[in-house]
């Protein structure tokens, strides 16, 4: 499994379609930094908003990115459909790591960021924003993956999951929501993140909901999977 | 492996490709199977190989190790030949040092050498069919699965490929493969399946006796029911005329 993950991710540098997306959210990124100085937890938690359509796009990318019959080929070769669907989805989330880097990278790099507004110090800062990045992973990966071809088939279609499915997540996620589980917890972190008096948000509770919200998904994309190889 | 009463299409609305299939495929056997155009040839490979998974009933006893090589070859990938041959070998799960051995015997044995650092979109669609089938080989197959295997080679690597299945066949392999090319001469000996209106009929294999079926059909019908059972390619071995013999029977009967 591990030799399919690295071919994967081979192919998806070798193409070099990830660029268009990850360009795309470091752009969007860059111009909410561009509105002056934020505390550094309040950025992250809007980052990793900004960082879930990314990376939904770049898992769609790399699931895409090999022939149908490469994939029906590799099945084969492992000799089981489970190992190839978490093979692609392991590589995603692997793909998604470079990105999550460089978004807390960013706001230092064009001074989006500083200290000097209050809120928690540099070390316990990095750490709450790297967490609302890493949450933000799997429910996209999830995402990414029920828009993918397999799943899709048409563009037309996978277009409508990916975007719905992003508009959905902010609109059902946004705090006063009647049914905020419905989404995976991005605005409700961010909310959580924007407090100046955070030192340590609700990470358990945020990350379980997290998880579980992934795991639903990719239930309904594993049994979508089952008929389509 | 045996299918078990197996059914599939493609959606829920789509008329079904396999109705109610229930074959099997014996270690050492060579199982052709025949059919038109779109009569479900590929879609009983796929279900064999594991690509696809039957809408009701079962794949049992598949072998460990399947080698399936589909009909066309997918060369949009970013990959030089060598690349793509010791990465599938990787994914089959070989060390570094067996997948390299592996994809240096199939590449000089399917004249894949000079390609070997030749990105696979630039390949000619013959030169991709030997990769394909070169990956379906790197780890010794139990069962074989060719789709079409002859399409597309030169004559050189056509004539390899009955000599690669009866590699797998003595090994105690089986092979599967489909053919609407009329290559089967290739493989004596094969069991020959044909599918036909989403079911799968199992022929005898060369060399074995033939049934002979006796059927009765009124004297009108007889010269349409000739050319039917000639065109369907069956062999007529004799015809007899009841009216005829009855006259002669009643002859001989004593008055």
């Amino acid at each position: 499994m591990t030799a399919l993950i690295r071919l994967r991710l081979t192919g998806l540098t070798r193409t070099g379609r990830a660029i268009a997306p990850i360009l795309g959210g470091l752009a969007i990124i860059g111009i909410i930094y561009g509105g002056g100085p934020a505390r550094p937890t309040e950025a992250y938690g809007l980052a990793a908003i900004v960082l879930f359509p990314v990376l939904a796009w770049l898992t769609k990318i790399l699931l895409d990115v090999e022939p149908d019959t490469q994939r029906q080929l590799s099945v084969v070769l492992l000799g089981s459909w489970r190992r190839e669907i978490l093979a692609g989805l392991l590589a995603a989330g692997i793909a998604s790591l470079p990105v999550v880097g460089l978004s807390l990278l960013l706001p230092w790099i064009i001074g989006g960021v500083t200290l000097s507004n209050g809120g928690p110090s540099l070390l316990p800062a990095l750490l709450l924003g790297l967490w609302a990045h890493l949450i933000a992973v799997p429910p996209a990966v999830a995402l990414g993956a029920l828009s993918s071809r397999v799943i899709a088939v048409s563009a037309g279609r996978a277009a409508a999951v990916l975007a719905g499915g992003v508009v959905l997540v902010l609109v059902l996620g946004i705090p006063g929501s009647p049914v905020p589980w419905l989404a995976p917890p991005l605005l409700s972190v961010a909310h959580t993140l924007a407090d100046i008096q955070v030192r340590a948000a609700p990470m358990l509770p945020f990350t379980g909901w997290a998880l579980v919200w992934t795991g639903v998904v990719l239930v309904g994309y594993g049994w979508l999977r089952r008929t389509r190889t | 492996m045996r299918l078990s009463g197996v059914w599939f299409r493609y959606a829920r609305r789509d008329p079904w490709v396999l109705s109610d299939v229930s074959v099997k495929i014996e270690p050492g056997e060579i199982v052709v199977v025949q059919g038109h155009n779109g009569a479900g040839k590929s879609t009983l490979l796929q279900l064999a190989a594991g690509v696809l998974h039957p809408v009701k009933g079962r794949v049992t006893d598949r072998p460990h190790w399947v080698g399936w090589v589909p009909e066309h070859f997918p060369a949009e990938q970013p990959f030089t030949v060598d690349r793509y041959l010791r990465a599938m070998a990787a994914v089959a799960g070989l060390p570094e040092t067996e997948a390299s051995s592996a994809v240096q015997i199939w590449s000089h044995r399917l004249g894949l050498v000079q390609f070997r650092q030749t990105r696979l979109a630039e390949l000619s669609k013959g030169t991709a069919q030997k990769v394909g089938l070169a990956q379906a080989l790197l780890v010794a197959p139990d069962l074989l699965i060719l789709d079409e295997p002859w399409e597309g080679l030169d004559a050189a690597t056509r004539d390899q490929v009955p000599e690669i299945v009866n590699e797998v066949v003595h090994r105690g392999g089986s092979v599967f493969v489909s053919d609407h090319r009329g290559e089967t001469a290739r493989l004596p000996g094969a069991t020959q399946w044909t599918v036909e209106e989403a079911t799968v009929t199992a022929q005898t294999p060369e060399g074995v006796a033939p049934w002979i079926i006796e059927i009765e059909v009124p004297a009108a019908d007889g010269p349409a029911t000739l050319s039917k059972l000639k065109a369907d390619g069956h062999d007529v071995v004799r015809v007899k005329d009841q009216r005829a013999a009855r006259h002669a029977a009643e002859a001989e009967e004593p008055a």
